[in-house]
């Protein structure tokens, strides 16, 4: 029985040594690009700690929004590299999980997850970023929270709407909390609005939308041949962001 | 001997937990433990094709997949141009109106995230991820 457990021991510390050859200084990092940042850059080193050389086979990222790049197609036995993602931050916000796959020719342990976390600072949080009220209902205002993100200090806000068939009222609800009161003039149109929202000394810019939607029980009036349906109103087109300014 | 067999092949599958176990423990704060998507925020080709004009359909692919070819009538919104696309998508969402997001496979994350603002920014009811998105789409449209 002892000599069982021993060679079960033996063979267990024998895997895991004779596991992977390229080894990773790490397989997940976590980046905090700075506010304004148009990527974040993910660093992934490796070393052939084997006797054999190693083919990478490919590099592949789960999303079109990051490029990863491996420096060489083959490392040395005792080479040193490292793979590079780049994540395009865009427009998106919050924390941004993206991983790389990356598979080489080894023995064991052919495919590697590499994961790269970005967490995108958001100077004001708007929730929700969309109001609207169905054709003919009463036209009562509907608030929108906004509140200052974290690590920003924010004592003040401006909020314009882009027609002047909906009003805005800001209301300061706490320490860097305010409400929004947005109001249509009526609901009886299909109208829309984008309603632009900045921190006060902040160049940067947010959106809402505010609009009139069609009724959902409203039965649909058919549309004759060669007519077509009214379409319903796009809010203002938002202008792109500057480029020091992503949202 | 059974006995000895079995004890022997439960010594086993306690070594091979180990490293499993060591490897969660030590990666605890830096491995994304990332959950599947509910099959409640999911929807398969033929269900959303039953919804029929109910149903918006959303690209969150890049512009250029986009550009190359979409399911017919989808709408890009992607996390690139977010704050231009939105309100081209407002424009043509009521209430009662179901969103069918999807992205290039079932692997992707895009259809994921878009769907994930909607429903938390926008605060949209009855957004869906597309099942084996663009991918699947083509593979039942030869």
């Amino acid at each position: 029985m002892k000599t069982h457990i021993l060679t079960l021991t033996l063979s267990f510390i024998f895997c895991l040594t004779a596991r992977a050859e390229l080894k990773w200084e790490q397989t997940a990092v976590e980046l905090h690009p700075a506010h304004g940042d148009k990527q974040a850059i993910g660093h992934f080193k490796y070393q052939n700690v084997g006797k054999t050389p190693v083919h990478f086979k490919s590099v592949h990222a789960s999303c079109g929004c990051t490029a990863a790049q491996s420096q060489k197609d083959q490392v040395g036995p005792g080479e040193k590299g490292e793979i590079t993602a780049t994540f395009n931050i865009g427009e998106r916000t919050g924390t941004q999980i993206k991983t790389v796959t990356v598979e080489t020719d080894e023995a064991a342990n052919q495919k590697t997850v590499l994961t790269l976390k970005a967490i995108i600072p958001q100077e004001l949080e708007i929730s929700p970023t969309f109001v609207f009220w169905k054709q003919g209902e009463k036209a009562d205002p509907k608030s929108i929270t906004v509140h200052a993100g974290k690590d920003f200090s924010v004592k003040h806000i401006k909020v314009s709407s882009s027609s002047p068939d909906f009003q805005t009222k800001v209301e300061e609800t706490g320490e860097g909390q305010f409400k929004v009161n947005v109001q249509p003039n009526e609901t009886g149109r299909l109208i829309a609005s984008t309603l632009t929202i900045q921190a006060e000394n902040s160049p940067k810019t947010f959106y809402a939308t505010a609009r009139i939607t069609t009724a959902p029980t409203a039965p649909v009036a058919p549309v004759a041949p060669g007519q077509k349906a009214p379409a319903a109103p796009t809010a203002p087109a938002r202008p792109p962001a500057p480029t020091s300014q992503t949202h | 001997m059974k006995f000895s067999l079995a004890r022997q092949a439960l010594i086993l599958a306690a070594f091979s937990l180990l490293p499993g176990v060591g490897q969660a423990i030590y990666f605890r704060d830096k491995i994304s433990w990332r959950s599947p998507i509910p099959p409640s925020e999911m929807v398969s080709i033929d269900q959303a094709r039953e919804w029929g004009d109910s149903a918006i359909w959303i690209d969150a692919r890049p512009d250029d997949e986009f550009a190359r070819d979409h399911v017919p009538g989808a709408i890009s919104l992607n996390e690139d141009r977010w704050n231009e696309l939105l309100p081209e998508f407002l424009a043509a969402w009521s209430p009662g109106k179901k969103v069918v997001v999807y992205c290039s496979a079932q692997s992707c994350d895009l259809a994921r995230e878009v769907a994930e603002r909607l429903r938390k920014e926008a605060q949209l009811p009855d957004v869906f991820v597309l099942e084996g998105g663009w991918e699947a789409w083509q593979k039942k449209n030869k």
